[in-house]
């Protein structure tokens, strides 16, 4: 065994309080050490240069360098020894900056330190063996879970680059909330007309296989090997029979809520959401229809044509495999009732939702593009919009910005002008933000062109006068109270993660925040990715956004799953847990602590059943390493006997 | 037999005379003893706490709950402005060991202030169950709209007072529901009627109070219940010069808690004080609605 | 590894005074020696006496690796992994949770005063924090001075030692 040390000057970052001479002499006389020296920037091609050179000189097969962290450089310096011909697990960095020069004054002080660290390093890459990373074919077929703008865009992506897409949607057809708006800021184009192709090319596409009512139940395996289940619940109506004449929905006697149309308007218990919903297939909701809560009706299975309704379809399960998967399940808005009682909690019919009143200005919507007060259908006059309702109230525990609702606001504002030309708009803002491209100017035209009202300050209650609302608040540019007597009130409600997030995040196995949204893996390099490999994120499930943003982010995860799935195969850690077979005593206490199910149980010739790692599993967190009784699995690279000779030389 | 020290203020023993009287007939009728806190002064009030002297916003408070602590039992203070400025000197003391020293010093022994405090909502809410109200009370105010208002004082700061919640009071529902009557949403319940503005800038109370006053009207409502001696003064002796300033004719009755209370267990109005509002309910007529 | 080798002993106590305290840390590689790393760029200065040993979770250290250390001289001990919640691994820390607080409520019989014990949770962001619990354990075993540990923790907890020790 032959070692040899490298103590890094990193210029004056290291040697300014660590001596990293007297580390190299110290570290001459360390056991196995054959060759110490100080080296001015390691991390340098000429640093590295006189790495590899000393190895040949003095024959080493074990190398210690005493730099930065090896957070920062392992990877750099595990090439570099390659080259010298020395296996890459035979190295170990020794982080005498981050944790020792840059918090230490004292030059005796640190640099006794780093000798002991020094003296940890030798004694640890003396219990390293060689050890070669394995491969694992990776899957070529991405999995994209929601099906809004963003989960079709990286579908479609994805799928043009040639690989197979399933998108899992959980409603009956794709779309999600941008298929409820009317226009789209900035540019005021029709919503449905950009989205309703996108919707169509991916129902049609060769490379994806859309499953709609469906969800992901669990999620097993890594990076380019998912094992995916979905559960497609019944509908009760055939989807390859369905032809979409909606004629069940006609005739249907059960009324149900209206959930695309949020709530204004009423629906069937059996129905088509929206006209150019995809797949244009019925779906049955059985907790609303007479068939299944009285026993009997039957109405629409007899109207169908298409002898498409069923109802004794059932659940299907299906298991997948996957190489990435992408997230995309969107937003919905927060449930602003409960914590605005000073708005009058949902009790007055004539304060809407921001939502509500964007199905209103939809020609197809539930009015057919009038805007009404729901309480007596009348034309509104006056209409306020509130702006952060349930974002930045810290008092509602909301504190972050819905990043939208300034620019729909102006947005609806100039819709309101087109569709009532004698109306007025008053706008309760706490800023106004539009800095988007071309999103300033959408904010001038509501202010100019439109006439809308801006008035800086909070709403701090509603409540009804007659017919007519009060809505109360400051206006903290004069500085004093204003009222406003109106028709329809508007709340600008923020963004909440959607429904179950937090629960499919779990099975994920990502990170998600205290909102439930999806935390990437870096807010600033890696904002696609999440903490667990293969799986990207997409769109307002990581946080609101508006549709640029959530079109860009899914592109941006497809192009990192399109990258994934183009290998063929990826490498593995090879610092995972090894048993000693020949002590198992096949308890597998080590099997109920895994946390990846990495742990199976065989029968030896010898009719022992013992407990072997499945190493393409195995992520290397040594649990099992702790749990075992008989102490006889080992995780490579932090075994017992490597881990206690480290505290020994430190203490020494 | 529960027993309290009672701290009835300034109000109570002067302009709101009433709330007084009908308190200590809805305690008696339900065998609650109230001790009148001995030698008890002002609470501070408004001016008091305006002072930039800290200590003085907290001293005269601080004096009452040095008495109450002498015993055992908790206090209770109807006025909702002596209630929020009590539990005021408690908050702050508890924090302020400046604030501690200094109060001690002046009254010449280390200061008592950790009694319990209660506004009159939260103790009648302990004593009285609303299923034993309503047996008392027989439907007696059936098809009467009792609306509670609870104004600024009762619940705000939240902080300080941690009773109910402060942007939608609700604890008044529960007895006043025993009674009988039905007790409809009020928007305005917790809005400021204009408080002790009254002297310096009347056109703002005038304005505030108007404003609660339409919106209950508008609401259908025939009283207004509240547990502030200020609230009810702004909204009820004030009521003419509103109409006056407004050219309006209200005639909305603002009562006390514990005078609902009291109707609801068959007092006579002249026995609850009701006769000395300057607003009389008619109340024979809620009273034959029911029968 | 039977090695002959070059065999320099380093048995040498490298460590001149000695009333000084010495403490082992244990970081899980994600989370806090990720945050020992950020308060080191952050150029937090920290008490010396803490040498850190890296680990891949809180979830590999062995009590008996704590009462190991303890037995090998160390003053006091300091273990610390992600966030509940936030484990690298899933859950690795909530198993560390179990198995350390057990192991604090044992050491008084061990005749290990519990103080010299800590496990706590900094994240790769908390480079502050890492700075705090530094100062703050190293201040807490300080007045307790150097522990004269008798041993007595069972033989398996040292495993097989190798070398000239
Ligand atoms: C009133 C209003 C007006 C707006 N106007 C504009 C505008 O003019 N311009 C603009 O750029 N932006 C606008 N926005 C923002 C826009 O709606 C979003 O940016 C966009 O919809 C985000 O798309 P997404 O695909 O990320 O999420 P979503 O549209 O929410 O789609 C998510 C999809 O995932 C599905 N899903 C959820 N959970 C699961 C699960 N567990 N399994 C399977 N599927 C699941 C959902 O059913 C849904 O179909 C507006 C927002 C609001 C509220």
């Amino acid at each position: 065994m032959r070692i040899g040390v490298f103590v890094c000057q990193c210029g004056t970052n290291i040697a300014a309080t660590v001596d990293t001479e007297a580390v190299a002499e110290a570290a001459m006389s360390m056991r196995d050490v054959y060759h110490a020296e100080s080296i001015q920037y390691s991390c340098s091609d000429p640093g590295q240069r006189q790495v590899i050179a000393a190895a040949h000189q003095h024959r080493l097969d074990r190398v210690v360098i005493a730099a930065c962290s090896p957070r920062m450089h392992e990877t750099t310096f595990q090439r570099a020894v390659i080259q010298a011909g020395i296996n890459p697990f035979m190295l170990e960095m020794v982080n005498i900056r981050e944790q020792c020069s840059w918090i230490h004054e004292d030059r005796e002080v640190a640099t006794t330190k780093a000798i002991d660290l020094v003296a940890a390093g030798v004694a640890r890459v003396r219990g390293q063996v060689p050890l070669k990373r394995g491969r694992v074919p990776v899957v070529g077929e991405a999995l994209v879970v929601g099906g809004g703008i963003a989960g079709i865009q990286a579908a479609l992506d994805i799928a043009d680059a040639g690989m197979p897409v399933t998108l899992v949607e959980r409603e009956p057809t794709i779309g999600g909330n941008m298929a409820r708006l009317d226009k789209t800021f900035p540019t005021l184009d029709c919503s449905s007309c950009i989205l309703t192709p996108r919707m169509v090319e991916l129902k049609h596409h060769e490379n994806i296989r859309l499953m709609v009512s469906s969800e992901v139940t669990a999620v097993r395996g890594y990076i380019g090997n998912f094992e995916v289940d979905i559960r497609k619940k019944a509908t009760c109506v055939d989807e390859e029979k369905c032809t979409g004449c909606r004629i069940c929905e006609e005739k249907c006697p059960s009324r149900a809520p209206d959930e695309f149309n949020a709530g204004v308007g009423e629906s069937k218990a059996i129905s088509i959401a929206f006209p150019q919903a995809v797949p244009l297939v019925a779906a049955l909701r059985k907790e609303h229809c007479r068939q299944f809560i009285k026993g009997k009706c039957g109405v629409c299975k007899k109207v169908c044509p298409a002898d498409a309704v069923d109802y004794e379809q059932e659940d299907e399960l299906h298991t997948e495999k996957f190489g990435a998967i992408i997230v995309a399940t969107g937003y919905r808005l927060f449930d602003w009732e409960g914590a605005y009682p000073d708005y009058g909690g949902g009790l007055y019919p004539d304060v809407i939702t921001s939502l509500q009143y964007e199905r209103m200005l939809s020609a197809s919507g539930p009015t057919g593009g009038h805007i009404v007060r729901p309480s007596d259908g009348r034309e509104p006059r006056d209409i306020v919009f509130l702006s952060c309702v349930g974002s930045r109230a810290e008092s509602v525990g909301r504190p972050f910005c819905c990043n939208v609702g300034c620019m729909y606001i102006a947005k609806q504002a100039i819709q309101t002008r087109e569709h009532l030309p004698d109306s007025r708009c008053y706008v309760f803002y706490m800023d106004v933000r539009a800095c988007g491209k071309g999103y300033e100017e959408v904010y001038r035209r509501a202010q100019v062109e439109a006439g809308a009202v801006y008035l800086r300050g909070r709403v701090g209650k509603i409540y009804p006068r007659g017919d007519k609302l009060v809505v109360m608040g400051t206006d903290t540019l004069i500085g004093d109270q204003v009222e406003i007597e109106t028709d329809l009130v508007v709340l600008a409600v923020g963004f909440a993660a959607a429904e179950g997030a937090g629960e499919l995040a779990r099975r994920l196995n990502i990170a998600y925040d205290g909102y439930q949204f999806f935390t990437e893996s870096h807010p600033k390099l890696r904002p696609v990715e999440t903490t667990t490999g293969g799986i990207f994120l997409a769109g307002a499930c990581q946080g609101p956004k508006d549709i640029p943003a959530s079109v860009a982010q899914a592109s941006a995860a497809a192009a990192k799953a399109i990258r994934l799935l183009s290998r063929e195969d990826l490498e593995t850690s090879p610092m995972v847990a090894e048993v000693n077979h020949m002590r198992c005593i096949g308890c597998f206490k080590c099997a109920e602590v895994c946390p990846y199910n990495a742990i199976e149980k065989q029968k030896l010739h010898d009719g022992r059943t013992v407990a072997v790692i499945i190493e393409s599993l195995c992520q290397g967190c040594g649990l099992c390493n702790v749990a075992c009784p008989p102490q006889v699995i080992s995780l490579r690279g932090y075994t017992d006997n490597q881990l206690i000779s480290e505290v020994v030389e430190v203490l020494r | 037999m529960s027993k309290y020290a009672y701290f009835p203020g300034c109000s109570l023993a002067s302009s709101s005379m009433e709330y007084d009287t009908s308190f200590r007939l809805v305690a008696r009728e339900f065998g609650i003893e109230l001790q009148e806190l001995d030698d008890w002064n002002c609470c501070g009030a408004s001016p008091a706490p305006h002072h930039w002297v800290e200590v003085l916003g907290v001293l005269l408070a601080a004096r009452n709950l040095h008495i109450a602590g002498a015993g055992e039992a908790p206090l209770v203070a109807p006025c909702a402005g002596c209630y929020n400025r009590l539990k005021h000197a408690q908050y702050k003391l508890e924090r302020n060991q400046e604030l501690r020293r200094q109060t001690s010093e002046v009254l010449g022994e280390e200061v008592r202030y950790q009694t319990e405090v209660l506004n009159i909502v939260k103790m009648l809410n302990r004593e009285i169950k609303p299923g034993a109200l309503a047996e008392r009370a027989r439907e007696r105010l059936a098809g009467v709209r009792l609306a509670p208002y609870y104004g600024c004082l009762l619940v705000r700061p939240a902080e300080v007072i941690g009773y109910d919640d402060p942007r939608d009071p609700k604890k008044m529902e529960p007895l006043l529901r025993a009674t009988g009557a039905e007790v409809p949403h009020f928007a305005l319940k917790s809005e400021c009627c204009g408080s002790y503005m009254g002297l310096a800038r009347k056109e703002i109370v005038l304005r505030a109070s108007h404003r609660i006053i339409e919106a209950a009207v508008a609401a259908g409502i025939d009283a207004l219940v509240t547990a502030c001696p200020l609230c009810q003064q702004n909204l009820d002796l004030r009521q003419g010069q509103i109409n006056r300033a407004f050219g309006t004719s209200f005639r909305l009755p603002v009562l006390y808690f514990s005078q609902a209370i009291g109707l609801a267990l068959g007092a006579s109005p002249e026995e609850l004080g009701i006769d000395s509002l300057a607003v009389e309910p008619d109340v024979d007529r809620w009273l034959k609605g029911a029968a | 590894m039977a090695d002959a080798g070059k065999g320099h002993a380093c048995g040498v106590r490298r460590r001149g005074r000695d009333d000084e305290i010495k403490l082992v840390g244990f970081l899980c590689n994600w989370c806090s020696y990720a945050g020992a790393d950020m308060a080191g760029t952050s150029r937090l200065a920290q008490p010396a006496a803490l040498r850190i040993v890296r680990v891949p979770c809180s979830g590999r250290v062995d009590p008996l690796l704590v009462m190991k250390a303890f037995q090998e001289g160390a003053d006091g001990v300091l273990v610390s992994g992600c966030h509940p919640g936030d484990c690298h691994y899933n859950e690795g820390n909530y198993y560390a949770r179990r198995r350390l607080e057990l192991l604090k409520r044992m050491l008084p019989y061990y005749g290990v005063e519990p103080e010299r014990f800590h496990y706590t949770w900094v994240s790769a962001s908390e480079g502050g924090r890492w700075a705090e619990v530094v100062a703050e354990f190293t201040a807490a075993v300080e007045p307790l001075g150097k522990l004269h540990y008798a041993g007595g923790a069972p033989a398996a907890a040292a495993g097989e030692e190798d070398g000239d020790g």
